[in-house]
């Protein structure tokens, strides 16, 4: 009984701190084949509006009611939901950037981003074999 | 077929939305209490093309000299050009790029780190509102530099002419060293011309006046601590009276606690030279204490004291509570 719930314990940890990889995706048009980190938040902060081939940035996310959307923000911005909501809303107000579109599930955001030139963006699950991905630090998931 | 492509191309680029801010008070000062609702402001932005977007800001607010007892009012109309990266052209009606609480919270109170703006804005000893064209850049190399340069109406004009033959100039840089750290300095020029109305008041300059601000900033928060300083340093020169120098600046610094919670604190400080003759020349202190609850991103509530000090007037104690949304 004791060895069941230590077991339960210890599996319900593990769960809890696992956090999901992530990969990037883009549109053909636009986003370099690879990317630091770094370029990426900054990036997906809203802090470049055009690639450097001119082609405008757009950014598509999972919503923030999603847990790929809750799991995103805590990766890849550092941010809770209300943090990141309040970021971007603070943003779009003080007219410095454009909104990022938002998306309830993955298959979604994947057509968006093929259909849409300069987008990029963020999911958890393994994007299609048909969408391109891009390069962070070298890998396809982080 | 042309012009058609050109509707179907213009259809899928824009994305039009509309938000909105709205804040309901109660204030107690002087034995009474008083409930109030401040301002309804709505924004829109719209994206016109993948070059060209739009954005408006419009507050509906309480005006005792209105008929209706309200005023429509139109505080931004900005159609923004992207010529080359970050770098933009934007036109119309801003918040004149002086300094950080200016160009960053503009009428959303939700965003308001206390509920009402440092005396610096309610005294105007800036331009709040310039008609006008700009520069502006942002996000610049690694020290994320940003600019912005703007010609406008100047001070004493209305939105859809000038006053006089003048022109007002702004230039604003900052840079943000470290993650969370903003720092900023700007410079204003204009001329004020004879016959433009004194801020908070409805009396008239009688002489021109030559004025230069220089205004410096430091903002930084993360989610623990919060710490934004502004100061403007002002001249305001006239023929008859010379040249006097102002100083009026605010600290305010905040901690936040259990995720949702922030006490804080703001010191407002207003200095007039004795010859001064375009302000309305009486030194000011203020200290502010309050909290705030942020319910989400969308819902804060804040209670704060503050106690003014002025030279000329009496004294006053003023506790307010603000319940502020964003829709």
């Amino acid at each position: 009984m004791v060895q069941t719930a230590f077991l339960v314990l210890i599996f319900s940890f593990s769960g809890h701190a696992q956090e999901k990889t992530l990969s990037v995706i883009s549109n053909v048009k636009g986003a370099p084949d690879e990317m630091t980190n770094a370029e990426l938040k900054s990036i997906l902060k809203g802090e470049k509006q055009r690639w450097s081939n001119s082609v405008p940035v757009v950014i598509a996310l999972m919503k923030s009611t999603t847990d790929a959307g809750r799991g995103i923000s805590k990766k890849i911005f550092e941010m809770d939901v209300d943090e990141f909501n309040k970021y971007w809303l603070a943003l779009v107000f003080q007219g410095k950037a454009k909104a990022p579109y938002f998306f309830h599930s993955a298959s979604e955001l994947e057509t968006f981003v093929t259909e849409t030139p300069g987008a990029i963006g963020v999911i958890e699950t393994p994007p299609s074999a048909k969408i391109r991905q891009i390069s962070i630090d070298g890998k396809k998931s982080f | 077929m042309l012009s058609c492509n050109f509707f179907i191309h213009t259809a899928k680029a824009q994305q039009t939305q509309i938000r909105g801010f709205v804040d309901v008070d109660a204030a107690f000062a002087d034995n009474k209490t008083s409930f109030s609702f401040g301002e309804q402001d709505l924004f829109i932005t719209s994206d016109v093309s993948d070059r060209i977007s739009f954005l408006g800001e419009t507050v509906f607010k309480y005006s005792a000299s209105s008929p209706t007892l309200f005023d429509v009012s139109m505080e931004r109309v900005v159609i923004k050009i992207n010529f080359t990266g970050n770098h933009n052209l934007l036109i119309g009606k801003h918040h004149t790029p002086v300094n950080y609480w200016n160009d960053t919270y503009h009428h959303g109170r939700v965003f308001f780190p206390t509920i009402y703006r440092p005396l610096l804005f309610s005294e105007n000893i800036i331009p709040l509102h310039t008609t006008g064209i700009s520069f502006s850049g942002h996000d610049l190399g690694k020290l994320k530099f940003g600019y912005d340069f703007m010609l406008g109406n100047g001070i004493g004009s209305g939105d859809v002419t000038d006053n006089d033959k003048f022109k007002s100039f702004t230039a604003s840089v900052h840079f943000k060293p470290m993650k969370n750290l903003r720092i900023g300095g700007s410079f204003y020029n204009d001329i004020i011309s004879k016959g433009s109305r004194k801020p908070h008041s409805n009396e008239l300059l009688a002489q021109e006046i030559k004025q230069q601000l220089i205004t410096g900033s430091v903002s930084f928060f993360n989610r623990k601590f919060e710490f934004l300083c502004e100061g403007t340093y002002a001249m305001n020169k006239s023929d008859s009276t010379g040249s006097a120098s102002d100083l009026a600046l605010y600290s305010y610094a905040g901690y936040r606690m259990f995720n949702r919670l922030v006490p804080y604190v703001r010191f407002d400080y207003l200095n007039y030279e004795a010859n001064e003759i375009y302000y309305y020349n009486d030194n000011t202190k203020a200290f502010v204490g309050g909290i705030r609850y942020e319910i989400n991103y969308l819902a804060v509530i804040k209670i704060e004291y503050q106690y003014t000090k002025y030279e000329k007037m009496a004294h006053s104690n003023t506790v307010s509570a603000q319940f502020a949304i964003g829709f």
